[in-house]
């Protein structure tokens, strides 16, 4: 028997929407990290140029309302792979032949050569935040204690509860049937529906339609497009709608009672329609029947509805792709030659059973003669924080420049990315330096370098000077953010001269050698990658996009891969207390994921959480407690403040060019908006009036400046020191849930 | 095929072929650009990390490094060591470096340190990170050689880590390209034409079927091996020799100093075994004195610190320092007033060589003048050309009128600048000597150890008496006692510790030092003389190799076993019980070894050796001599008797044995004929999986041993002054055989 037959993937294996209030108007999400998005057509057909590469937006808004946000679109392929060595894959098409697996009621399975003849693509998005546990800080992380409170915790009746899931319930679309609207049954926004089992109705549940101020009646629509015989699923997230049942306040950065959000995610399948050409014999007569087959997708996909990326250009401190590729290398063996079991090769690290993964978790470890790649693995690393001081004046008083990648600065690649030669190493100390301001993971908590480091000047601060998971409360603090153990390491091996400059070895001689990711990507996992790499890595508290649950390896089905729960039409999972009042499903990590369970532990209404994601004065007084309160016992200790750490410089900006340099000048980028509970209010509307911020430039020369910023709704950006009625600086103290 | 075309060299082909691979440009290679034109560079050097032509015999991973300073130096001297701290990296440029830490040490933090650490790890081998890298003899150098598996595009030239080689390179290698390289490898890197031919010829010598011939019949004589002792012993499946000292071969010596110098390089990581300090930590905590675990845990801790040794070499062996081979001129040095006389093993000494001389010669102090004057240059040159080996570091810089100098950092005594210079550059020399050591007096008391003594010990005639009581009486053995007394000969007295010194403590007062008896520089005794710090003086290991070597002997005498023998000996999981055999443990001592390989190919009839050529002090002092045939074949086999005789090279079957003092022994061996299937009787595989617990095979080929103590006494007493061995061989019927005896060695050994 001949069992060859093909494997189908769906790239990106975690694709991201963007909310955006046009009507229509979108563009696609970007593959390569730190890139803008891609334009496409009304269909969502990428724009390209003369040299086949994807145009990139100019502009984020409505030609002519500022105050209207286009959509990012998240795309989604379908791969074959021929074989298990092929490890890029290559998009099908219609009219591709492949070898399928053939199989009806009466016949055993066959492998049979088909060609493509349509995709029915089969995306199910949901919002599950006001049925879920409140955020609180690492609390939940490794499961939720049984008083650990719920959002609208005074439902408890599990209908009720799960009425306040935002379910839409599946689409399905195909070339033919190529428009869906993931939208409540007979509202305008399901008018444009034409998607394949639009008349078998769902058990639907929406938010009441009187929330305050905007009600809920989509969480986002698909397309289908064909483009050069390519069959493509853009899915498009929510209009950016908020909401409360109540009189709308905002009590929390993350946890308010009867609000809504149109953020969601889910599962993306596929099925492929083929047709193949059926050989039966009658006696000696060949008989020659045209026949329809169709095969699912081996391996889906998932969506993740996120807010707008006002700064796409800017990477973050660690981006979604190198958090989860960290955790990747050291729980499932995706990379031995950086993590593994000696001796590192793929053949001694494939475990396969949970038994295998069990052992080989155990014995496995950092390679110690991996050589990482210097621009793909360390740079990014060392040249990110010199961008933020384009949406964020760190210095403030010292003025200096620690993160120069100019000559003579800490960062400059020209002597960082020189390797030891001939038993040379002259830059040796430098590395050395800067992998010993590296707060490395046991030192989540502290604030300076360790050590008599130099007496005659101040200690210097561990770096990334960032907050990290949970700055707030007392239960596991992590004040601080550190880079992954996994770039860590890469680090560690770079400042002990274990390191190789690919650009001088490896035949990319040229400028462009210095970023690997110039090239849009071609392969599926290179897509995977891309994509997530405009995601937020951290600092989890809740997040950006996804909060710590992409820590966990269990909601994984393989690297890069989220695990699809199976569930029923309207049953989807409720918090385990309430479920166990009458028997509805509980949660369960270990048998997958369901709708909307991603997106579920961010903050609700998302806007609120992003207005205060600016900066965190932190208690640093002691490292294991965030709280302390020496006044009740009149304890004459004296309290350290590490004041005005930011959060997420690239992704919340803070202070802005409003224009290129020479001519632009620092402005607050969310003046208008009080940075107060008011403010986070007003975010709720305001978001679609904030400019966005672009790039001009290249390499250390490259400066972000704000565009496209609605003055009409906003008033004219504030400059700092500027004194005008209801401005401040920005500064936000998340408040502490536990008080 | 071109018959008229200039043959080339093999190199001259490598070259071409990574020249054509390579195309116009050529990429960094870590800077070492087009490292195959420079065929010093392609033979030493590594590119990040990967050694490009494994080192020839696959446990010298650390030959690269010899090549940056090595140039200038003879490949005679003995102090090919390389150096302690420093092996890869800027090793010829950064004395200057290495003298400024060695003064500032604690107070500069990690941060500011200079990359003198920064190969560590390279020194030592391991089981390489391409599955089985290491040392395996059979594994054929060129695949061990990253040139071959970067063009063969395996791990780590698989893409995962690197990409193939070549780099940026206009082709990939074909197979047969790279088969070329690879036989240029495998035949140990020819350079030119005539070299190729030499090594050629040398296989041919060897392999020759007349010289085979000429060899089974003693037309030739066959050779001393020159190959390490255990190489020899461990190729024919014997046990693990450890040697007196003085019997060391240079290259054996040499090995073993390097073992303990790469040892030194991760002195910073104690927790490390590779580091001497690791093993030297033990016996701080853990070592057991006064009752009978004295000469079993030591035994073990032999056994567990020679294991190690023989991972970074597997011929390495500790040896024993015979104290009573130095009981005369010791005499006077034992039981005397003054300090610092007595005499060790040279091998455990202090010398200079040429290289490290010119090492010092380039030190400069702070205000960057020459730490040496030219006198004490011309005294230093004088004793590196006699190439004397003093007995202490003080007795060295007394020779070459250099004062020993203590300063005062931080109200703590230490040396000076300059003797820490040239402390460094000794032991870098020999790490076998030891700074604190003054072996000697310790003032009045006892006598040195004779063998008088030491056969009394032997007399002893139960274990209590000889190696000390159990937990519940204990109380300390003979040997023990007498072990305590060569601690502190060898550990000594300083001379320059005020409590021993009037004038040192004129120089204490003068710097406002308060004497410190367990000062690290400067201590009142050497260390050998304290328990708790003495495994840190290498010459303790050849001291209780000694001890083991005594009680080992005794045991071959006598019975007597300690009494609690199931007791656990910490930190290690074996029982006293697991220490009883050295032979189980794998190891035999012998005071000297003289291996001759004979090739099994060929039936023998006569085997007639070249001269042993065994030092005069061996063939005056040893107990015993034993000539031991290895590995002689059984299967399907003529039964045969050998005659042993010694100096006799014109042996034949008629040369009498009786009255003969020439003759030693006559064996018969005892084969039977062959039952079962096609290649029953074939020579069986060689015993490698781990858990194949069978017993002997039957055909495995068998050892004779025989004791020629009395033959050699005779043979010397009669004036001879070396050793030839003869084997004859003859059929049962008394008539010459060729076909009955297959061997593959003979060795002549002498035991203490």
């Amino acid at each position: 028997m001949d069992n060859t037959y093909t494997t189908f993937k769906i790239h990106p294996s975690i694709g991201i929407a963007r909310l955006g209030n046009t009507d229509d108007d979108f563009y696609i999400t970007p593959e390569q990290p730190g890139t803008r998005p891609i334009a496409c057509d009304e269909m969502g057909r990428e724009q390209k140029d003369s040299k086949g590469n994807p145009i990139r937006v100019n502009s984020f808004k409505d030609s002519s309302d500022l105050s209207k946000i286009k959509k990012q679109a998240a795309r989604f392929r379908v791969f074959a792979y021929k074989n298990e060595e092929d490890t890029e894959g290559e998009e099908i098409k219609v009219g591709g032949t492949y070898d399928f697996i053939y199989q009806t009621a009466v016949t055993a399975p066959r492998t049979v050569k088909g060609k493509v003849t349509d995709i029915d693509w089969t995306v199910h998005l949901a919002n599950k935040k006001a049925s879920w546990y409140e955020f609180q800080e690492t609390d939940g992380e490794e499961g939720y204690a049984p008083s650990h409170p719920l959002r609208n915790a005074e439902v408890t009746q599990p209908d009720l509860r799960r009425q306040l899931i935002i379910d839409p319930g599946p689409l399905t679309v195909n070339l033919k049937n190529n428009k869906g609207a993931f939208a409540k049954f007979g509202s305008e926004s399901k008018k444009m529906d034409c998607s394949k089992y639009k008349k078998i109705s769902y058990p639907q549940t929406f938010p009441p339609s009187d929330i305050q101020p905007n009600s809920i009646e989509t969480l986002g629509s698909l397309l289908v497009n064909e483009q050069e015989k390519n069959i493509r699923l853009i899915v498009l997230g929510g209009n950016g709608n908020s909401g409360s049942t109540k009189t709308p306040v905002i009590e929390s950065f993350v946890n308010n009672d009867g609000w809504f959000d149109d953020i969601s995610d889910g599962p993306v399948t596929a099925t492929i329609e083929y047709t193949f050409t059926d050989i039966t014999y009658d006696g000696d007569k060949e008989i020659k029947t045209k026949t329809k087959g169709t095969m699912d997708v081996q391996v889906p996909a998932w969506v993740v509805v996120g807010y707008p990326r006002y700064v796409p250009e800017m990477e973050d401190m660690i981006t979604m792709d190198e958090k989860m590729y960290d955790l990747f290398v050291r729980k499932m063996a995706y990379d031995p030659q950086v993590f593994g079991v000696p001796p590192f090769t793929k053949e001694s690290n494939s475990p396969k059973t949970q038994e295998e993964f069990d052992i080989w978790r155990n014995e496995a470890r950092y390679n110690p003669d991996y050589y990482p790649k210097f621009y793909r693995e360390l740079w990014p690393q060392l040249r990110r924080p010199d961008d933020f001081k384009y949406t964020f004046v760190f210095d403030f008083f010292g003025g200096g420049d620690p993160h120069n990648r100019g000559t003579g600065g800490n960062l400059n690649y020209e002597t960082l990315s020189i390797p030891p030669k001939n038993g040379e190493d002259p830059y040796y100390r430098l590395r050395q330096f800067v992998l010993g301001i590296m707060r490395q993971t046991n030192q989540l908590n502290e604030y300076e370098v360790e050590g008599n480091y130099n007496s005659t000047s101040n200690k210097p601060r561990l770096m990334p000077m960032l907050c990290g998971n949970n700055p707030i409360s007392n239960t596991a603090p992590q004040k601080f953010l550190s880079m992954t153990e996994t770039q860590l390491f890469f680090l560690k091996q770079w400042a002990n001269g274990k390191f190789v400059n690919e650009c001088t070895e490896w035949g990319e001689s040229n400028t462009k050698c210095t970023n690997p990711w110039v090239n849009p990507p071609t392969t599926g996992i290179g897509i995977d990658r891309g994509v997530l790499s405009n995601l937020l890595g951290g600092a989890f508290c809740p997040g950006g996009e996804l909060s710590w649950i992409v820590n966990n390896p269990a909601i994984y089905s393989e690297p890069y891969r989220i695990k699809h729960a199976t569930y029923i039409a309207g049953g989807l999972s409720i918090p385990q207390p309430i479920a166990n009042t009458d028997g509805s499903t509980a949660p369960n990590l270990a048998a997958g994921m369901e709708p909307g369970d991603l997106t579920k532990y961010i903050g609700i209404p998302w806007q609120a959480d992003f207005h205060e994601c600016t900066f965190q004065n932190i208690n640093i007084t002691y490292e294991k407690w965030n709280n302390i309160y020496p006044e009740s016992t009149g304890d004459p200790v004296e309290q350290q403040i590490a004041y005005n750490i930011p959060w997420w410089p690239a992704h919340r900006p803070i202070v802005v060019l409003d224009a290129p340099e020479p001519n632009g000048s620092q402005v607050y980028w969310a003046s208008g908006i009080p940075n107060n509970k008011a403010g986070d209010l007003q975010m709720v509307q305001a978001w679609k009036d904030l400019g966005f911020i672009v790039s001009k430039g290249t390499g250390i020369t490259r400066q972000f400046y704000q565009i496209e910023r609605n003055n009409e709704a906003l008033g004219d950006p504030v400059k700092p020191g500027d004194r005008v009625l209801g401005q401040s600086f920005g500064e936000s103290n998340k408040e502490n849930n536990n008080n | 095929m071109a018959g008229k075309k200039k043959k080339t060299s093999q190199y001259e082909q490598v070259k071409e072929i990574l020249n054509t691979l390579q195309g116009k440009t050529v990429p960094s290679y870590q800077g070492l650009h087009a490292f195959w034109l420079d065929p010093e560079t392609f033979i030493t050097a590594s590119l990040y990390g990967q050694r490009l032509i494994a080192p020839k015999d696959g446990s010298d991973s650390n030959e690269g490094s010899e090549g940056c300073c090595g140039s200038k130096s003879s490949s005679s001297a003995p102090t090919a060591a390389k150096q302690p701290t420093k092996s890869g990296d800027g090793c010829c440029g950064s004395e200057e470096n290495s003298s400024d830490t060695a003064s500032l040490q604690p107070a500069v933090s990690a941060v500011q340190q200079p990359p003198t650490t920064t190969s560590i790890g390279d020194c030592w081998p391991s089981g390489g990170s391409g599955g089985g890298g290491g040392s395996s003899p059979t594994q054929k150098r060129s695949n061990q050689s990253a040139i071959i598996i970067g063009l063969k595009g395996q791990y780590p030239f698989d893409g995962s880590i690197f990409p193939k080689l070549l780099w940026d390179a206009a082709a990939t290698a074909s197979a047969d390209q790279i088969q070329t390289i690879a036989n240029w490898i495998d035949a140990d890197c020819p350079l030119t034409l005539e070299e190729e031919q030499k090594n050629a010829s040398k296989l041919v010598q060897v392999s020759t079927h007349n010289n085979h011939l000429a060899l089974a019949t003693g037309e030739l004589l066959h050779q001393v091996s020159t190959n390490k002792t255990n190489q020899d012993h461990g190729d024919n499946k014997g046990l693990t020799v450890r040697k007196e000292v003085s019997s060391l071969s240079a290259d054996e010596l040499n090995t073993f100093r390097e073992a303990l110098n790469c040892m030194f390089q991760y002195t910073d990581y104690w927790q490390d075994e590779r580091s001497f300090d690791y093993w030297a930590r033990i016996h701080t905590d853990s070592c057991q004195h006064g009752w009978e675990q004295f000469t079993t845990w030591h035994r073990l801790y032999l056994y567990f610190f020679e294991q190690k040794l023989q991972d970074y070499d597997k011929n390495i062996a500790l040896p024993y320092w015979s104290w009573t081979d130095y009981a005369d001129q010791n005499k006077n040095t034992f039981n005397n007033k003054e300090y610092d006389l007595g005499v060790l093993p040279e091998a455990y000494g202090c010398y200079l060589s040429k290289i490290g001389l010119d090492k010092l010669k380039d030190q400069k102090t702070s205000e960057g003048k020459s730490i040496l004057n030219k006198k004490e240059i011309s005294a230093l040159e004088k004793i590196v050309k006699k190439g004397t080996v003093y007995n202490s570091g003080l007795r060295f810089l007394k020779a070459a009128g250099i004062p020993y100098e203590i300063i005062n950092v931080n109200n703590v005594a230490v040396w000076s600048d300059k003797i820490r210079a040239i402390y460094d550059i000794l032991k870098e020399t020999n790490p076998l000597w030891f700074p604190n050591r003054w072996p000697g007096s310790m003032g009045p008391l006892s006598q040195y150890p004779t063998k008088d003594d030491i056969n009394l010990l032997l007399s002893l005639d139960n274990f209590g008496d000889f190696g000390g009581g159990p937990s519940y009486d204990h109380h300390y053995g003979s040997l023990e006692k007498v072990h305590n007394g060569m601690h502190n000969f060898s550990g000594g007295t300083n001379p320059t510790y005020p409590d021993n010194s009037d004038e040192w403590k004129k120089i204490y007062q003068k710097l406002k030092l308060t004497a410190d008896p367990q000062s690290k520089e400067n201590p009142v005794y050497g260390w050998m003389t304290d328990n708790r710090i003495t495994a840190f003086d290498p010459l303790f290991w050849a001291h209780h190799s000694n001890v083991d070597r005594i009680w080992a002997r005794w045991q071959e005498l006598h019975n007597g076993t300690p009494q609690e023998m199931n007791a656990v000996l910490a930190p290690w999981s074996m029982t006293v019980q697991d220490t009883m055999s050295i032979q189980k443990l794998g190891y035999t001592y012998m005071r000297d070894s003289v291996f001759y390989d004979v090739s099994s190919k060929t039936g023998l009839v006569k085997f007639n050796s070249a001269p042993a050529k065994v030092s005069t002090n061996t063939l005056d002092s040893h107990r015993k001599a034993e000539i031991k045939i290895h590995r002689v074949q059984r299967g399907n086999l003529q039964n045969a008797n050998i005659r042993v005789f010694l100096n006799t090279p014109d042996a034949t079957i008629d040369t009498p044995t009786k009255g003969n003092d020439h003759f030693v022994e006559e064996i018969s061996t005892f084969h039977g004929s062959c039952y079962g299937g096609p290649g029953h009787c074939n020579l069986p595989l060689d015993k490698t999986r781990q858990f194949d617990f069978r017993q002997l095979h039957h055909h495995e080929p068998r050892n004779y041993k025989i004791n020629a103590t009395d033959a050699v006494q005779r043979i010397l007493n009669n004036g001879a002054k070396d050793i030839t061995i003869q084997l004859v061989i003859l059929g049962i019927d008394g008539n010459q055989i060729d076909n009955a005896v297959y061997i593959d060695g003979v060795s002549l050994n002498f035991m203490d």
